[in-house]
């Protein structure tokens, strides 16, 4: 019995500090951003390939920055939708070839975790709304925008 | 008359006083407990982070030296903040399940218990975002979620340690690890921290529960203790013995059977 005492307390005092070891905090590693996510596809002939433009000029109508500046190689494109507004127009210049692209859809919070905090998801209400000069078609592959990667839509130029 | 009913009697005690010693043998008395216990890390937590107000506490009724119903209430009051939202839960919760202690009868001695509990989670929470803000490329947008109350489900096992320090009194610690089943709020609006199962955003989640336990005395039984079969090593003395057993024990035909064998 009394051998059996001071084995039983060790494991109590193991068991603070199993506590003590519990007590770090956390943080935020997580993707907290959640973007369309546009592919682009030029048509040669019949076929419709995946083909990054030579350039790519993207940002937000009215706004100063710039989200891709001549941008070489961008096979997806991401566009972050304005969570205080129910519309986002972007001008988009492709090659050289300016048009502007607009989505019409609804924001909802989603907690991504304790440590990150509250984000946006989006569902696209309708389909995207381009001006038809650099983009000659438009195609949405899911309207659940989240800040899981997974294609949107599909710009054809 | 009178000899034959005085021979019957003292008969009788013999046969008791025999009994009794091969009870004494083999067996070793454990009383059974109602036990009360309070979990301590919550009020200590609270002590330093006015933010975290757990309570808990449980009634456990000893079935027999091995198992044990057990009925545990709680109450969570919790506040959290940072740079970019606010989260409040308060609610209360109940467990309700099994615990197996697996000492062996004459280690616990009705005083220590080390096994493991399993058991079923259940918590009403009334929950609020007072604001979030989520900052992008076209700004800063500030919102808030309006209160709701949800009901969480939740499964959990339990190892841990329970030491009787005075005369019905005991302390001990378990390690909670529980499983989510339900939290009724959807996959976007998962509770940041919800009570009896901690971190809501998380399918299994992992806790630590101190607790002191006052226990009540209400029956005593004998638990039998296994005795272990002693290993027998002479091959040969065994063959022997077994040998002397059938010749002493069996019918003659077999003993002659034994003998016509070559």
């Amino acid at each position: 019995m009394r051998r059996f005492i001071p084995g039983s307390l060790i494991i109590i005092l193991s068991g603070f500090i199993l506590f003590l070891l519990s007590c770090t905090p956390g943080s935020c590693f997580e993707e907290t951003e959640s973007y369309l996510k546009a592919s682009f596809y030029t048509e040669v002939g019949t076929t419709k390939m995946l083909q990054a433009p030579d350039t790519l000029t993207l940002y937000g109508l009215n706004q100063d920055s710039i989200i891709y500046n001549k941008k070489t190689g961008v096979q997806v494109a991401l566009f972050p939708l304005n969570a205080s507004a129910e519309s986002s127009i972007f001008v988009i210049i492709i090659n050289g070839v300016t048009d502007t692209l607009e989505f019409r859809y609804s924001s909802y919070p989603h907690l991504i975790s304790k440590e990150c905090g509250y984000t946006f998801y989006h569902h696209l209400d309708t389909e995207p709304l381009p001006k038809y000069h650099a983009i000659k078609d438009i195609y949405t592959t899911n309207k659940t925008i989240t800040t899981l990667n997974g294609e949107n839509i599909r710009i054809f130029y | 008359m009178g000899r034959t009913y005085a021979y019957s009697i003292s008969l009788l005690l013999l046969l008791t006083c025999n009994l009794i010693q091969v009870q004494a043998q083999d067996t070793i008395p454990i009383p059974l407990k109602i036990k009360v216990g309070m979990e301590v890390s919550g009020p200590a937590i609270y002590y330093s982070d006015k933010n975290i107000l757990n309570a808990e506490g449980y009634i456990s009724v000893d079935l027999d030296e091995k198992k044990s119903v057990m009925f545990a209430a709680g109450y969570l009051n919790y506040k959290y903040s940072q740079y970019n939202y606010s989260y409040l839960n308060r609610g209360s919760f109940i467990r309700i399940g099994i615990d197996f202690n697996l000492l062996k009868p004459d280690k616990s001695l009705g005083k220590y218990w080390a096994g493991i509990g399993l058991r079923y989670g259940l918590s009403r929470f009334t929950s609020q975002v007072p604001f979030y803000d989520k900052e992008d490329y076209w700004g800063t947008t500030s919102s808030s979620i309006a209160q709701k109350t949800n009901w969480g489900h939740f499964v959990e096992i339990s190892p841990g340690f329970r030491a009787e320090i005075f005369r019905n009194f005991s302390i001990g610690w378990s390690v909670s690890l529980r499983m989510l089943l339900y939290t009724g709020t959807g996959k976007d609006l998962k509770p940041v921290y919800f009570p009896g199962f901690g971190d809501g955003t998380k399918t299994v989640n992992a806790g630590l529960s101190y607790f002191i336990v006052w226990n009540i005395p209400y029956k005593k039984i004998n638990a039998i203790i296994k005795k272990e079969v002693p290993e027998e090593s002479d091959d040969k003395s065994d063959t022997n013995a077994n040998a002397t057993k059938s010749n002493t024990g069996t019918s003659g035909s077999q003993q002659q059977g034994g003998s016509i064998r070559p």
